[in-house]
């Protein structure tokens, strides 16, 4: 863009439209660091700070209700959430609850992106009412499931003919929290799929079709191909958001029935212990776990965007 | 730039709170209570700031509903050191936590001597930590068993015959529920707390020391078997004390243990079964042995942070005083902890029950006292939940090595 | 176009599923929000004894019109402000060429990948320690960093796609700098920046973490917030009605911008994440 700027400036002999130049390019730079600096700053200070921050807690006894007793303990913490059995625990119930729900909404995500891509009639109202959920706040999404699966007051027990509640159980609590998060954010993937649709070009259908492939062979063989690099982002952007759930467990049960999360973990160590120590070293192992899957996805980028090529 | 957001963003912020600055010589002291229906506490509020002859003026704020998101706002503003809070409303439970960390003041002198007359040994010893006492008794809580007179002639004397009726009673087609509080929360630990002491055990036998042990294991086993029996309610591991409410008053349950509010409930909701319930002492563990019931209740304290303490004490005095607490038990439901009133006319009135609850107030299971307490009772209903799943063979070593590592905070909950 | 009665009744078959999936929990909790207390535990789908009393009640709570207030205020404010700086960041990114430019790119990307509960208990102390615990900037500063990723990356697709040559254009025409950025350039940038507002608008009011750890009053509490901690009828009793009725209040305009604004939210999404 900014040739197109430059080819736009009166013609100045060369010598000094050179000078000229570095002095824009100069100034430019300012401007542009600049420009860039509040929102960066505000970013570094509320998200870098508070994990060094972190980091220096979790070396510490610091329990706010024993105030006296605060003291630099080193690796102490570490020790003993992973020496814990109850951290494991969360990790794996953590897992299930990132791996079920995220493979639900890639495949019923991708149905509903190819509806919304492709539907011949009722385009805008269909595609509003899709999004709803989307736009729905988390809490509310939880609490509607939840009283909706509860033995006294829901429709769900009482149009299965449940005799018992089924939030008691773990297992039919994993799958009213499942299908909570699936409803609510299944919009979202099904957006980011859609942009990657809209980026498949119709000629190479038809070309397809004309060569006799059916519809099932055109999606695996077209569709899918081209699709990979918005199917990575997809999946990153909510692998990394379903592993730091929380509202829905919160509301749901506040981790009871063996459905407890890292994240409702870290909240009850910090905020409902007030043992800011140990529950800073369950959040630094929370952000590497994050940086370690952000981190195997991008090189899984590199990989899928290698031979297709990126999108510009 | 930052600077300017901050500041505009905190003057927004003291436009929208910036309200409500004490006017005059009245000091506004704020107290923080659970939210109570009736209007009891909002009217001794006012009375005790009218009779206060403009020396402090009581403004009545709510706290959530539960006990565990109570203490959750209370410890963070008490951390944060908010002034705000003048007069705390504590659990019973909450005093040696509250105290060790040095956000409520101890009560000496006279004005020690003025909430402690007459008070039953139960209350008073919730309120003290380390011989030092942190909270003025205003009211006090147990539970009974609630049973219905048209199922069962005599109520069950322990919990072993209950569970046996219950079976007798699903044999023949009758309503049969025990409900009792089995969710994984603070009354979890209540229950279990109530079960080991009537056992003739006891969870800690000093503020650090684990006594787990022979009664425990008689405790967990009790809990094991009524969840397993045809009496447990499908929705055991889910219930709070409203959950047992609503199963009783719907019909399907014979038994249910639980507090004194459920009684004007069931007149108000259902009159027919309110007809038919009966109340009779906390089931036994152990044949022969009485009960001895957790206590519950609140006491007030002065929080540390208070801009001003003399009136707060001053006032606390004044809302727990004999004609408040009657307010409190009649209107509200909530029994006191004057050992007088118990045998008021009033609150015979109110509680045709009231002898039994003197009865267990007098000799009750205090929960265990200790700066730990909350991670304490974490690791407990971590245990014990859900209730069908206990394993009565080992849950005692479980129990013990998990508190023992909540006792020096240094455990995961 | 002509279509087979087959397409339309397989397409009609699908709206139908989608539509139904979407609405089956917003039409339940406002079913739930109008039935009477006394029926709220009959487990029928749809009330049996309406009543407004629900609504009523909570609108009667300074605890939920204080929420609402402090839900409103908060997020509009943590939108402007993000909307503001991603703006010029935006600006820099698509069009300036400086040094650093990716960086600020990936460490934006890394930023939207942050798990907020890391940073929840440093912030609590922080804030604790210097009086913002349970006020407004105490919860319009996170939103801040954490919707601000989401704005640069939307504002920087729609800015690239603004025919900058036009402003140049206007003032060889010999319109001031100033006029040609107002009377050209703005116009066009401006759905973009509407966009990209809409969506942190509702980032800030999805919240819940930040609001359940780093609030506890009607000082700044926000409405996911406060119906956590609903208190009922009684000390012991539930508050199903109340949380309904709020739940549903929450809802509403959230239902309203998306039915209007549907083209602009698909757009900024998919532009967002397409271009990043």
């Amino acid at each position: 863009m900014s040739a197109t700027a430059a080819t736009n400036q009166p013609v100045t002999p060369a010598p000094s439209r050179k000078r000229h130049l570095t002095e824009r390019a100069r100034a430019e730079r300012r401007l542009g660091w600049s420009l860039v600096a509040p929102a960066g700053i505000v970013m570094i200070a509320v998200s870098i700070y508070p994990i060094v921050y972190a980091f220096v807690l979790s070396l510490q006894r610091a329990d706010l209700r024993f105030p006296a007793a605060n003291k630099f303990i080193g690796l102490d913490n570490y020790k003993t959430v992973l020496t814990s059995p109850l951290w494991w625990q969360d990790v794996w119930h953590t897992v299930v609850l990132t791996v079920i729900p995220v493979s639900l909404e890639l495949v019923i995500g991708m149905a509903l992106a190819l509806i919304m891509h492709r539907v011949i009639f009722g385009r805008g109202p269909v595609r509003a009412i899709a999004l709803i959920p989307y736009g729905i706040v988390t809490v509310v999404a939880a609490y509607s499931w939840r009283y909706a699966w509860e033995a006294d007051s829901g429709w769900i027990p009482h149009l299965l003919g449940l005799k018992s509640d089924p939030l008691t159980s773990t297992f039919r609590s994993y799958l009213a929290i499942i299908v909570s998060e699936v409803w609510k954010t299944t919009p979202f993937m099904a957006l980011l799929l859609l942009g990657g649709l809209a980026l498949v070009p119709d000629e190479l259908h038809e070309a397809a079709k004309v060569d006799g492939a059916t519809a099932w062979q055109r999606f695996w063989r077209i569709t899918i191909p081209l699709m990979k690099p918005a199917i990575l982002v997809a999946l990153l952007f909510r692998t990394l958001d379903a592993f730091r759930i929380f509202d829905t467990v919160y509301i749901f049960n506040q981790g009871a029935h063996g459905t407890e999360t890292v994240s409702i973990l870290a909240y009850n160590q910090l905020l409902n212990r007030l043992n800011l120590g140990l529950g800073s070293a369950v959040s630094v192992l929370i952000f590497l776990m994050v940086a370690l899957i952000a981190f195997l996805f991008i090189k899984g980028f590199g990989a899928a965007a290698a031979p297709g090529g990126g999108e510009r | 730039m930052r600077k300017l957001v901050a500041l505009s963003a905190a003057a927004l912020a003291a436009l929208v709170t910036g309200c409500g600055g004490s006017s005059g010589g009245a000091a506004t002291l704020n107290w923080y209570i659970f939210p109570e229906p009736s209007g009891s506490f909002a009217a001794a509020a006012k009375q005790c700031s009218a009779a206060s002859g403009g020396r402090y003026n009581i403004v009545l704020n709510q706290l959530p509903s539960d006990s565990d998101s109570q203490r959750t706002q209370l410890v963070r503003r008490l951390a944060a050191k908010d002034s705000g809070i003048d007069i705390i409303g504590m659990d019973v439970n909450w005093t040696s936590e509250f105290a060790e960390a040095g956000w409520i003041k101890p009560w000496t002198g006279a004005n020690k001597a003025a909430v402690t007359r007459g008070v039953l040994a139960g209350p008073i010893a919730t309120a003290t930590w380390k011989n030092t006492l942190y909270g003025a008794p205003l009211n006090s809580n147990t539970q009974l068993l609630w049973y219905r007179k048209d199922l069962v002639p005599t109520p069950p004397a322990t919990w072993a015959q209950m569970i046996q009726e219950a079976t007798a009673l699903a044999k023949q087609g009758k309503p049969h529920l025990i409900e009792v509080q089995g969710r994984q929360y603070e009354g979890l630990t209540v229950w279990f707390n109530s079960l080991v002491e009537s056992a003739g055990g006891r969870i800690l036998s000093g503020p650090s020391t684990v006594a787990i042990g022979p009664a425990a294991a008689l405790a967990a086993a009790v809990m094991h078997n009524v969840a397993n029996s045809p009496g447990a309610d499908p929705g055991l591991s889910n219930a709070q004390e409203d959950q047992g409410r609503l199963g009783f008053e719907k019909g399907d349950a014979a038994f249910e243990v639980n507090y004194p509010f459920v009684y004007p409930s069931a007149l108000a909701d259902t009159p027919k079964l309110a007809k038919v319930m009966g109340w009779a002492n906390y089931p036994a563990v152990v044949a022969g042995r009485p009960a001895r019931v957790t206590i519950g209740g609140e006491n007030l304290a002065v929080s540390s942070f208070s801009q001003h303490p003399a009136a707060a004490f001053a006032a606390i005095t004044c809302l727990v005083n004999a004609q408040h607490q009657t307010v409190d038990a009649v209107k509200g439901g909530l029994p006191p902890t004057l050992s007088a009133l118990f045998d008021s006319p009033a609150l015979a009135k109110a509680y045709p029950f009231h002898a039994l609850i003197k009865q267990a107030l007098q000799n009750p299971a205090i929960r265990p006292q200790t700066p730990a307490y909350s991670d304490i009772s974490l690791a407990i209903q971590k245990g014990l939940s859900p209730p069908n799943a206990i394993d009565p063979s080992t849950i005692v070593k479980t129990l013990r090595s998990q508190i023992k590592a909540a006792l020096s905070s240094g455990a995961l909950l | 176009m002509k279509r087979s009665p087959r397409e339309i009744t397989g397409w009609s078959a699908a709206i139908a599923i989608v539509v139904i999936a979407s609405l089956i929990p917003i039409v339940w909790i406002i079913s739930l929000s109008f039935k009477d207390p006394s029926t709220i535990a009959d487990g029928s789908f749809l009330p049996t004894k309406w009543t407004w009393t629900n609504y009523s009640g909570i609108f009667k709570q300074s605890l939920f019109t204080d929420a609402l207030r402090n839900s409103i205020g908060i997020a509009l404010i943590a939108t402007l402000i993000s909307v503001v700086l991603a703006c010029f960041a935006a600006y820099a990114i698509a069009r300036l060429d400086f040094p650093g430019k990716r960086l600020i790119l990936v460490f934006a990307l890394a930023i939207a990948m942050f798990p907020p509960i890391s940073i929840v208990g440093p912030l609590y102390n922080m804030w604790r320690n210097i009086g913002l615990y349970d006020t407004w900037p105490g919860l319009i500063i996170p939103y801040m960093t954490f919707a601000l990723p989401l704005a640069i990356f939307t504002l920087s697709a729609f800015f690239r796609e603004i025919p900058w040559e036009l402003e140049q254009a206007a003032q060889v025409d010999g319109a001031t700098p100033f006029q040609a950025f107002f009377k050209v350039i703005a116009p066009l940038a401006a759905p973009g920046v509407f966009t990209t507002a809409i969506l942190v608008f509702l980032f800030c009011w999805n919240d819940f973490v930040f609001a359940v750890s780093l609030t506890s009053t009607s000082k700044a509490e926000t409405v996911p917030a406060a119906i956590a901690s609903f208190p009922g009828a009684s000390q012991f009793t539930a508050p199903i009605g109340s949380i309904a009725a709020a739940a549903v209040v929450v809802t509403i305009p959230i239902i309203v911008i998306v039915l209007l604004f549907q083209r602009r939210i698909v757009a900024g999404l998919t532009a967002g994440a397409v271009k990043g």
